[in-house]
């Protein structure tokens, strides 16, 4: 509507300009031509007037110029038209003084340059604004040298542009009148338009953002039978859909997580009876047969799985009902690190896979909870060692003003592409038919992603196949803060480029690739042409 | 946001709106050259009177330089003679503006130089006084009686060094009025003739008027119509109207090259009498040819031929050429001459009997007007005899009373067919008589009432008196029947005891008098200007009649006979008209003397 008013407004406008302008000139126009033809038939008179002498001296030579002047003002000094006519001798000004009719001022409306151009012998005119005989009008002021025998002067028309100017004004007035009707009457249209067409339209817009921000209750308010009506009930049905559905899943979701709750919660039970005989048997193996007492180790072994299994389902169902509560407090995560790589030194001198830390010489003060932290960097820190195919495992620390992150590097497999992301969900294992060597439940990473996410934080990954993996945990240094940028890089620095990356100084050939895409690749060896480029 | 925006875009529009108005200045827009310059370079002018140096060291020429130097246009009269005059005695001379400018024109008479002791030089100007040239070209009568100036002149090398001839002289204890000598008024004016109708509209009567020589030709025009603006002579005023009241020139009149623009702000549309002005101020310009295009108010008439108005309206309707006649032996008869036409008496012979003078004229109708002094019933008693009608009149009326003497009665011309009237003068008194020759007198406001002479204009509109022994001229009102004569102008003259005048030229008189011994002048009209056409004759001239022209009858120019002693003579040539010049005379007995023609006169 605005814009309607602008543009609406700037074309009225343009034309307004261009109507009054063109009337205006056709007024001064007329004007102009008028008096030129006055100032041109009173030059030859006043010429053939003072034809008869030879000398400026002459003393009937002032007498004729006044009859001349009064003659050619109308011979009664009392009208009031307000034309002056004017004789002046700038040639002489000590023998013919200047005469106008009606006696007046005139030197104040008659420019230098005007005297200038007449002087010159050119019949030139300007609008001067003056006070002449009543008030102060805008002026036509058109000169005429008048030749004489003696030498020249000069006649000079003062004809008061007051009646032009003011139908100027009159003109120009109506039109702006005009315009500004035209422009209010748009404004009045384009507001009736916006409230019948516009509103409802914005009114199904916010609706539809309250709808998808989750007020699932929001509708639309249908009137009459029109196409917005249409669209209303169209929308109102697609929200009933979908509000019905998405509480259908809520329900079975919620009925899941309950589930899972439950059956880990009930599992628990038997699970300390099955434990303390199982305790018991463990305890009293070395009396049983060898198969016997083997079985009773691999019980034993077993049960802590279903125990760690079942505390992280645990764990997991804590997330989902939103329980998890974070116990944040400033922790220094250098020790963090150390009891970490400690406790698991066991495992990892048992794969063979050396451990190595890159951290900074002073405390790394951070907000955090520093069990929720510790067990995320458990589960990186072991899932390196046990996919470290006996190369060394990297941990890096790294602070900035509003981060703290860890990079935790490994040499083995790696990950495929996509696989980024699979390694978050829940019991998903990068190959299936591996054997387990640490007995991971499947559930660590998920953990760590919600303890993450519970930090205002960000756990990535990052591998390719040959190349091993890094995972990065960046968390803010103050609790509740966003993050923005991570102090450390999530792809390593050693890592190989995609396609295999430049060779080491090599020269890269682009070209024609196929499906008409444009190929980029190593150039041909032996080429000896460092850069080449073809059109 | 939204509010501002469009009450943004509504000022813009408004602005775009209002600022195409007029502007209240502007830059200087040229359209061309002006309009043609008229030729450049001096205005033709005639000449002007010599300046203080002029004379050198010869006196009298200096007097006479000083007595021209106000000639010429009269607004600087003043200027001019006050270049003669010496600085320390500038302010003894008023100056006086515009119409006030007067030249008081004198006729030197004498001039006595008396040197000083102090180089100085005194001198004594006895003048006539001939009148007041004034500002209109009029020549009014004197006002000044002195008959004697008296100033002083010095070298103008007085106070310095050496007394260089070159450097002429100064005018000391200069009179208080701008002098004139009628020879300047001869040698730097131009005398023109302008006319103005009659009261009854019927005839053009010539005023006579001086136009400055200095005065350049292109201004002629404008003169001339301002004349005639500015109405006739004052003497003049109860024969002839003016233009109508607050007749106006508007500015100038203009023109050249044959073409005359005149503009005058005049009350009344009346065709004809805008088409008498154009004809009266086409006789008025004299000779000058081209078109005229007159304007009433802005009005442009059709534009007028000057040369074919005057010969389309003529001035006089003159009948035939001049014929000459004379009494001998009491009857009137033709005088024959070599190349000219002599008729026949338009009078029976019953008629033509006792006549002692006469004055035959012929009115529009060709009929014969016939007033005669003739011999009454003893000796010395005359009666004038009237008779008018058709070739040859038979029947007189004679008048009821006789008188001792009786002039040459005269008749006023008439260009209608309104009866006839004619002025006689018996015993010393003006009468006026109709064709019953019935006689009234004329009283005249004149300080001697005895009135020995008088003689009518061509144009019947003015008279010549002579009136103890002084020279008049009248105008004449024909209006109503009667004849009134206005008041008398006298003329200063050369002539003393003038005893016969007529009408030589529309402003010529020929007078015959005497300057020592008795003499005939041609003189102008306002008595200024004249020509002696006889100085050395014996006898003093009791009869003169003489043809009168004008510029529309050029032949024979000056004619005039005249009686003196009893013997009757004519001009160009000058000689005696001998008895065998009568024709129609019976044959004088061989031994008789014969008696001589007497009483000369024209016919026309």
């Amino acid at each position: 509507m605005t814009i309607t008013l602008v543009a609406s407004s700037l074309l009225v406008g343009g034309f307004a300009f261009l109507i009054a302008d063109k009337i205006t000139t056709i007024l001064l126009d007329s004007a102009r031509s008028d008096v030129r033809q006055r100032v041109t038939s009173g030059a030859s008179y006043a010429a053939k007037q003072v034809s008869f002498y030879g000398q400026p001296q002459e003393a009937q030579l002032q007498e004729t110029i006044d009859g001349t002047v009064n003659y050619l003002a109308g011979g009664d000094p009392q009208q009031t038209s307000g034309v002056v006519v004017a004789i002046t001798a700038n040639d002489y000004p000590n023998d013919i003084q200047t005469r106008t009719s009606p006696s007046a001022n005139v030197q104040s409306l008659i420019s230098p340059e005007l005297r200038a151009a007449i002087a010159d012998g050119k019949v030139a005119s300007q609008i001067r604004t003056g006070r002449l005989t009543g008030e102060t009008t805008k002026y036509l002021v058109y000169g005429s040298p008048v030749p004489t025998r003696f030498g020249q002067i000069e006649l000079y028309y003062l004809v008061p542009l007051g009646r032009q100017d003011v139908t100027a004004a009159d003109a120009r007035a109506t039109v702006v009148a005009t315009g500004v009707a035209l422009v209010i009457l748009l404004g009045l249209l384009a507001a009736l338009v916006t409230r019948l067409v516009v509103n409802p339209v914005r009114v199904a817009a916010r609706t539809a953002q309250r709808l998808s921000a989750g007020l699932l209750d929001q509708r639309m308010v249908v009137n009459g039978e029109d196409d917005l009506a249409l669209l209303a009930a169209s929308f109102n049905q697609m929200a009933t859909n979908l509000q019905r559905q998405i509480l259908r899943l809520e329900e079975m979701s919620r009925l899941q997580r309950r589930f899972t709750s439950d059956v880990s919660h009930e599992l628990r039970t038997p699970l300390t009876t099955v434990r303390m005989a199982a305790d018991l048997i463990f305890a009293e193996r070395d009396e049983f047969d060898p198969a016997v007492a083997r079985s009773a180790e691999l019980l034993q072994a077993e049960l802590d799985r279903f125990e760690e299994l079942l505390t992280d389902l645990l764990e997991i169902s804590r997330f989902d009902a939103g329980f998890a509560m974070l116990d944040s407090e400033p922790t220094d995560l250098v020790p963090v690190v150390h009891r970490v790589v400690d406790r698991l030194a066991g495992l990892a001198e048992r794969v063979g896979v050396p451990i190595e830390l890159d951290l900074p010489g002073t405390p790394v003060i951070a907000e955090v909870d520093p069990r929720r932290v510790e067990r995320v960097l458990r589960n990186l820190v072991g899932n390196a060692v046990e996919h470290g195919e006996a190369r060394p495992v990297l941990i890096t620390l790294g602070i900035d003003e509003t981060a703290v992150a860890i990079t935790v590097r490994d040499h083995g497999v790696g990950l495929k592409v996509g696989e980024e992301k699979l390694v978050f969900n829940r019991f998903w294992r990068a190959d299936p038919s591996r054997a387990r060597q640490t007995g991971g439940t499947g559930l660590g990473l998920s953990i760590s992603l919600e303890d993450a996410r519970l930090h205002g934080g960000w756990l990535e990954a990052w591998g390719a196949p040959g190349q091993g993996a890094q995972f990065r945990l960046t968390l803010p240094a103050r609790a509740g803060d966003r993050l923005t940028t991570s102090p450390l890089r999530l792809v390593p620095a050693d890592a190989a480029l995609p396609f295999g990356g430049p060779r080491d100084g090599g020269p890269l050939a682009i070209g024609p690739g196929t499906g008409g895409a444009l190929a980029i690749g190593p150039a041909p060896a032996g080429d000896g042409q460092r850069t080449e480029v073809r059109s | 946001m939204r509010r501002p925006t469009v009450l943004g875009a509504l000022g813009v529009m408004v602005l775009l709106g209002a600022g195409c108005g007029i502007p209240a200045a502007s830059d200087v827009r040229v359209d061309g050259k002006g309009g043609a310059a008229t030729e450049a370079g001096v205005i033709s002018r005639g000449s002007e009177p010599p300046t203080r140096t002029a004379s050198g060291s010869d006196n009298g020429a200096f007097v006479r330089n000083f007595l021209s130097a106000a000639a010429g246009e009269p607004d600087r009269a003043y200027e001019r003679v006050k270049a003669f005059i010496a600085p320390e005695d500038k302010t003894r001379l008023q100056d006086k503006k515009g119409s006030e400018v007067a030249l008081n024109v004198v006729r030197l008479r004498e001039a006595v130089y008396t040197l000083n002791s102090d180089s100085t030089t005194t001198v004594k100007i006895a003048v006539q006084q001939l009148g007041v040239l004034r500002t209109n070209g009029t020549l009014a009568p004197p006002v000044a009686t002195e008959t004697e100036y008296e100033f002083g002149l010095r070298p103008a090398s007085f106070n310095g060094g050496a007394n260089d001839d070159r450097a002429g002289f100064y005018v000391i204890n200069p009179p208080n009025v701008l002098l004139l000598s009628d020879t300047a008024l001869r040698e730097y004016y131009q005398d023109e003739t302008i006319y103005f109708w009659s009261s009854d509209r019927s005839r053009l009567v010539p005023d006579q008027r001086y136009r400055p020589q200095a005065v350049p030709v292109e201004r002629q025009v404008n003169e001339v119509v301002k004349w005639l603006v500015g109405g006739p002579s004052d003497w003049l005023r109860p024969g002839v109207v003016g233009l109508p009241d607050r007749t106006e020139l508007i500015n100038n009149a203009t023109g050249g090259n044959g073409r005359w623009e005149v503009n005058l702000d005049m009350s009344g549309d009346d065709q004809n009498g805008i088409d008498q002005l154009i004809t009266q101020i086409a006789w008025s310009l004299g000779d000058l040819t081209g078109q005229l295009e007159l304007k009433i108010r802005n009005n442009a008439q059709p534009v007028v031929d000057l040369g074919e108005r005057r010969d389309s309206r003529v001035l006089y309707p003159y009948a035939t050429g001049p014929q000459r006649f004379g009494v001998y032996d009491g009857a009137i008869h033709p005088l024959d001459f070599d190349g000219e036409p002599s008729g026949t008496v338009p009078l029976t012979p019953e008629a033509n009997r006792n006549v002692v003078s006469a004055s035959l004229g012929l009115a529009k109708d060709r009929r014969i007007l016939a007033a005669m002094a003739v011999t009454g019933s003893g000796k010395n008693r005359y009666r004038l005899a009237v008779g008018t009608g058709a070739d040859p009149v038979a029947v007189l009326s004679r008048s009821g009373t006789e008188y001792s003497s009786i002039s040459r009665p005269v008749w006023l011309r008439t260009v209608d067919n309104r009866p006839s009237r004619g002025l006689v003068v018996a015993d010393g008194q003006l009468y006026r008589f109709d064709e019953a020759a019935r006689m009234y007198p004329v009283p005249l406001n004149l300080p001697s009432a005895a009135v020995t002479a008088v003689a009518a204009a061509l144009d019947g509109q003015r008279v010549a008196l002579i009136a103890g022994g002084r020279l008049y001229v009248a105008a004449v009102n024909l209006d109503g029947g009667g004849v009134s004569i206005g008041p008398p102008r006298e003329l200063v003259t050369s002539l003393t005891n003038p005893t016969a005048v007529d009408w030589g030229r529309e402003d010529q008189l020929v007078v015959a008098g005497s300057v020592g011994q008795p003499a005939i002048y041609e003189i102008s009209v306002d008595g200024a200007l004249e020509t002696p056409l006889r100085t050395d004759l014996g006898a003093k001239v009791t009869h003169l009649t003489a043809y009168p022209t004008n510029r529309g009858v050029r032949a024979p120019s000056g004619a005039y006979m005249y009686e003196a002693n009893g013997v009757a003579y004519r001009s160009s040539p000058f000689e005696r008209i001998e008895p065998g010049r009568v024709r129609d005379i019976a044959p004088v007995p061989t031994g008789v003397r014969p008696s001589n023609p007497s009483a000369p006169f024209f016919l026309y």
